[in-house]
């Protein structure tokens, strides 16, 4: 039954793009002033999920075309996202190996620097493009929030993946 | 065996593969930064996370409804008490206002000046912060079907708030007046000195004046009003207060500092005028 599902080729798809959906909504849910800052990069974080979970389905392009919809979810500039996601996608299929073997601490250090770059060639092409952007280093924080929530990520998408046998 | 080989011919192809789309988010931003080529195409795209904006609605909408059905008898026979109060008062000063408007254009048309014209508004709530947390931008929920323009000028009940940056069908974002990225042409209201009042990095609440001379005629408390100038907002209503006026003789102008009367991180109900 496995060996046809993979013959199929998209088993379980949906479930993909069920937790992207979910991550854009938790990428625009309201929250308090001050929790603003802290919010993790929540599409980031499945993407680099999904990339080392199934290297061969989820690569650049999806990331690139998720970020689109996520410039035009957060009315940013047009391919920013798409920008930061492709290369979050690019480091982290050249790290999958690597990365499925880590121990959970490690991984959440991975991820704090795969979401570093993140934020910082964010702020480079924002500043470099004359939007607004952070006036201070207050932009990196969410790198952190991203490595505390990512044990959380890991283990909810992972239950999803091995229950509906995703592959 | 067909993974590992996948593996490797990924790995020499990744590399352009990253390229290509780096280049394109490239010709992307720039396209989007520059020219007006884009807006169309992110206006489509807008219907395809509509949903998501709704959803994200949704928490304020039911615990307004949820706060609707708890409210008691005697919060709502208090608050109905309160309000009509507040409408007898603001019914007299608008008597007051109405005689003024008349006299108002009576003594333009006798300076031959253009009509004073009363703005239509419309209300709309707001639905959200931007995600990124330094800028200063708010999602509202009217949008081009309800007839909103890029542009528009959105006030709060205490003066200007923002102008619709973003259309999309059912929702617009709003740039705040405090964003480092817009200024509002402004006129000091007790005697008419104009000026430009841009917002800041960081704080919500501050704004600068800009190219104030060191001996301009401006006080601390001053209120400062829209000039009208710049064709984007009409004139009158209230910008901001000035909270502080540093005159530096080594500077060539004076660092002014202005607190917007509008409530920018409180207000959920907007006026969009048009």
């Amino acid at each position: 039954m496995a060996g046809s599902a993979i013959l199929r080729g998209s088993h379980g798809i949906w479930v993909v793009v069920v937790s992207f959906l979910i991550a854009a909504f938790l990428l625009v849910m309201p929250l308090p002033e001050w929790l603003e800052y802290y919010r993790p990069e929540w599409m980031a974080l499945a993407v680099i999920y999904w990339v080392m979970a199934l290297p061969n389905r989820i690569g650049l392009l999806s990331a690139w075309v998720l970020g689109f919809f996520v410039d035009v979810l957060e009315d940013s500039l047009l391919g920013l996202n798409g920008l930061v996601l492709a290369l979050v996608a690019y480091m982290t299929l050249s790290l999958y190996q690597r990365l499925r073997m880590f121990t959970m601490l490690q991984q959440a250090s991975t991820v704090f620097m795969l979401i570093g770059l993140h934020q910082l060639v964010s702020f480079w092409v924002l500043t470099v493009s004359n939007q607004t952007t952070s006036p201070n280093l207050m932009f990196l924080v969410s790198a952190l929030s991203s490595a505390i929530v990512w044990p959380l990520v890991f283990y909810i998408l992972r239950y999803l993946r091995r229950s509906f046998r995703v592959v | 065996m067909t993974i590992s080989k996948s593996l490797f011919i990924q790995s020499s192809a990744l590399g352009y593969r990253l390229l290509a789309l780096v280049l394109a988010s490239l010709i992307l931003m720039f396209a989007d930064s520059r020219f007006g080529y884009l807006s169309q195409a992110r206006f489509y795209a807008s219907y395809a996370v509509t949903p998501i904006h709704w959803l994200s609605e949704q928490p304020q909408v039911l615990s307004n409804r949820v706060g609707q059905i708890f409210k008691s008898r005697n919060d709502l026979l208090a608050e109905n008490i309160s309000l009509q109060e507040e409408l007898l008062i603001q019914q007299q000063q608008m008597q007051k206002i109405d005689h003024l408007v008349a006299e108002n254009q009576r003594l333009s048309e006798l300076l031959n000046a253009s009509a004073f014209v009363d703005d239509i508004v419309v209300r709309a709530q707001l639905v959200s912060e931007s995600p990124d947390p330094f800028r200063k931008q708010v999602l509202i929920n009217k949008g081009s079907i309800h007839g909103v323009y890029e542009g528009q000028p959105v006030l709060d009940a205490d003066g200007l708030f923002g102008q619709v940056v973003s259309v999309e069908p059912y929702y617009s974002w709003v740039q705040l007046i405090t964003d480092p990225q817009h200024s509002t042409p402004v006129q000091v209201n007790r005697n008419g000195i104009r000026a430009v009042v841009s917002g800041t990095p960081g704080s919500l609440h501050e704004m600068v004046m800009n190219n104030m001379t060191g001996n301009a005629d401006i006080v601390v408390g001053d209120l400062l009003v829209t000039s009208g100038l710049g064709q984007l907002f009409p004139a009158g209503y209230k910008v901001g207060v000035i909270t502080s006026i540093i005159r530096d003789p080594g500077q060539p102008f004076a660092r002014v500092t202005v607190a917007p009367t509008a409530q920018l991180d409180r207000s959920r109900n907007l006026l969009l005028v048009f």
